[in-house]
Order: C-alpha cells, then sequence, then structure tokens
C-alpha cells in the first residue's frame, strides 16, 4: 500500500515537473533557432525580383548583407524602391510584406517568396545566408492550383 | 400559444449556454483566447487559443465547446488573413478549415474527459498532460492544410514542410505548457467556486453542479 500524496504536495510536485519542462523545452527551441548569420562579405551576389509585370534586377560586386533579406533591402535602398516587412521574435524572423508598392494584400494568389540558387526558403529570409555568387530570386508567385 | 415560442427558444438558449456562472465563464474564456491572440501576435505559435478551446470543451461543454473556438477564430483568422493576405479565397478558406476543425477537435476531446475534470491538482495536471499531444496533433493537421493549399503548388514536399514545423511546435508545446496549468488552474477554481460578490446572501457557497 503506498501513501497518498496530500494536495499540496502534489501540487509543488507538479509545478516542478511544469517548470523543468518548460525550461528545457525552451532549451531545445533556442538550440533549434537558425544560428544568426555571421557578418562577412560577400561578393557579386546577383539579386532578382519578379513582380506583377516587372522585373528588378541588381548586382552587388560586394557587400555585408550577406542574407536574402538584407541584400533585398539593401536593393531597395540602391535602387530607390520600398520594402515592407513584419519583424517576428518567437521565432526570431522576418516576413517580408510588400516590395516596390506590391503588397501580400493584393490581388488574389499572390506573395512574396523566396528562393537562393533555386532552392526554395525553408527558413526565415534574414536567416538565409548567402555565399560569393549567389542567385537571390524574390517572386511574386501565384499558387498553381487555382486558389 | 404564442407565448410559447420564446419561451422555448428561450429555453433552448439556457440549455445550450448554461448557467450564468458558465456564461460569464465562457464569455471570459472567449477574451482570453481574443486578447491572447492580440497581445502576442509577434510570437509565432504562442497563443492563448489553445487553452481557451480545451477549458471550454473540459469545464463548460454545451454550446461553449464551439463557441470559445469559433468566435475566437474569427478574430484570429481575420489578423491572420490581414497580414498574410494576398491569398486567393479559396485558398485561406482551405487553411482556414484546417485551422477550425483542428480547434473543434481539440474542444470535443476536452468535452470528452468533462466528466473527470474537478478542481484538483490531478485534473490539472490531465489536462495539462493531454495538452501535449493534442498540440502536436493540431500542429501537424494544421502543416498539412498549409502543405496542400500553400506551400505544395511551390513544389515544397510534406517532409520539408514537416521539418519546417518543427520548431513552431516546440514554440506551441511550449505555449500549452504555460498556458494550460495557469488558466486551467484559475478557470477551475472559478468553475468550482465562484467569485465573490459584495453581498455574501448571493454567494453560493456550493460548487457548480456537473451535470
Amino acid at each position: 500500500m503506498g501513501t497518498r500524496m496530500n494536495e499540496r504536495s502534489q501540487a509543488i510536485l507538479f509545478c516542478a515537473i511544469v517548470i523543468a519542462a518548460i525550461a528545457g523545452l525552451y532549451g531545445a527551441t533556442q538550440l533549434m533557432e537558425p544560428a544568426s548569420v555571421q557578418s562577412g562579405v560577400v561578393r557579386f551576389v546577383h539579386l532578382r525580383i519578379d513582380g506583377p509585370g516587372w522585373t528588378i534586377r541588381y548586382t552587388s560586386m560586394a557587400t555585408i548583407n550577406n542574407t536574402a533579406f538584407s541584400i533585398l533591402v539593401e536593393a531597395g535602398q540602391k535602387l530607390d524602391f520600398a520594402v515592407a516587412y513584419v519583424p517576428y521574435d518567437l521565432p526570431k524572423g522576418m516576413f517580408v510584406t510588400e516590395i516596390n508598392g506590391t503588397s501580400n494584400g493584393g490581388s488574389g494568389g499572390l506573395s512574396w517568396q523566396f528562393w537562393v540558387n533555386g532552392a526554395y526558403g525553408t527558413v526565415a529570409s534574414d536567416h538565409a545566408a548567402l555565399s560569393d555568387n549567389d542567385v537571390v530570386l524574390w517572386a511574386f508567385t501565384a499558387s498553381q492550383d487555382g486558389g | 400559444m404564442a407565448g410559447d415560442v420564446p419561451r422555448s427558444w428561450r429555453s433552448i438558449l439556457e440549455s445550450g449556454l448554461g448557467d450564468g456562472r458558465t456564461q460569464i465563464l465562457g464569455i471570459f474564456l472567449i477574451i482570453v483566447a481574443v486578447t491572447g491572440t492580440l497581445v502576442m501576435r509577434r510570437y509565432a505559435n504562442i497563443e492563448t487559443v489553445f487553452v481557451a478551446t480545451l477549458l471550454a470543451g473540459s469545464l463548460l461543454g454545451r454550446w461553449w465547446t464551439v463557441l470559445v473556438p469559433l468566435s475566437a477564430l474569427v478574430v484570429q483568422q481575420t489578423l491572420a488573413w490581414s497580414v498574410f493576405g494576398g491569398y486567393a479565397l479559396s485558398t485561406m478558406t482551405g487553411v482556414t478549415f484546417f485551422v477550425v476543425s483542428g480547434y473543434l477537435f481539440v474542444a470535443l476531446v476536452g468535452r470528452r474527459i468533462r466528466p473527470r475534470i474537478l478542481f484538483r491538482v490531478k485534473s490539472v495536471a490531465l489536462l495539462t498532460t493531454i495538452s501535449v499531444p493534442l498540440t502536436v496533433g493540431y500542429d501537424l493537421w494544421t502543416a498539412f492544410g498549409e502543405w496542400y493549399f500553400l506551400t505544395r503548388p511551390f513544389g515544397v514536399t510534406l517532409g520539408v514542410m514537416i521539418e519546417a514545423q518543427v520548431p513552431f511546435t516546440l514554440y506551441h508545446v511550449l505555449s500549452s505548457l504555460i498556458f494550460v496549468p495557469l488558466f486551467g488552474s484559475a478557470f477551475l477554481f472559478l468553475h468550482a467556486y465562484g467569485w465573490p460578490t459584495r453581498s455574501a446572501d448571493r454567494t453560493s457557497s456550493e460548487p457548480l453542479s456537473r451535470e
């Protein structure tokens, strides 16, 4: 016959388990966060932005803006077009909502997506590190299922 | 006879919404869900709709099982599509279907365990424990919906989508581990004992019945 814990002991034990679980899980989330892109100079990065009926091309011979996001912002400053974005705190990341006056809230089925060397971006664009000679594409793309 | 119609409607409403305390708690849960969504917009997957939905099913039952998640989601989805807008109506409807059905499933699971939920540490522990697999299941379900309607057309495989979902699910589980014990304890207390009123004779000392 085991002794039954009283309500207070159960509460203390439960709190301890929950706090330990929260701490462990938070640690795991921090380990899984994409590593911050280390600052560094990248050369000959090519950027293409495909909007609805327009294309912007930009090449940076040498820049410290070595992410898919920061090269876009750099191009916007150099070529004088607007880039709007929403910063997220958890997980950290920038969500681009508008480029050159074309926003995600526009006509149906279209939103801004990015690719680096043909690979679809699966992390936030400010965590997508660039290397020399990389090709970045930002496209205002329609879903192809007619949706 | 004409007077019977409003009376029958009132009795349907009363049986669906429960007594005064149940109605106030239901409205509180909607406020918790909506306020949490508004306040924590910048923290992906840290949200209070899940806990409100689970508590609606497991504490209140009745129409609140559906009313709480749907009311919160009207606000949540309106906000989501104002930021992530630009998708076609069928895409938005498809993703919304997965979100709504996911939350309804959570509420229905909550309703199923309702008879075992009392103001006890064990009940809070039970709610917290089941919230973990429910959160993971909900995330898998909605990730499938988002893959099918949002990213599959771009050639993204389901495996890549699930892999990208992992950190977001960890945050969602973290959210459940924080909010389910927190709001669970508070609402279990309020559900069992109500709240103090100015006149003692209007305060019931009886825990709420479980019918």
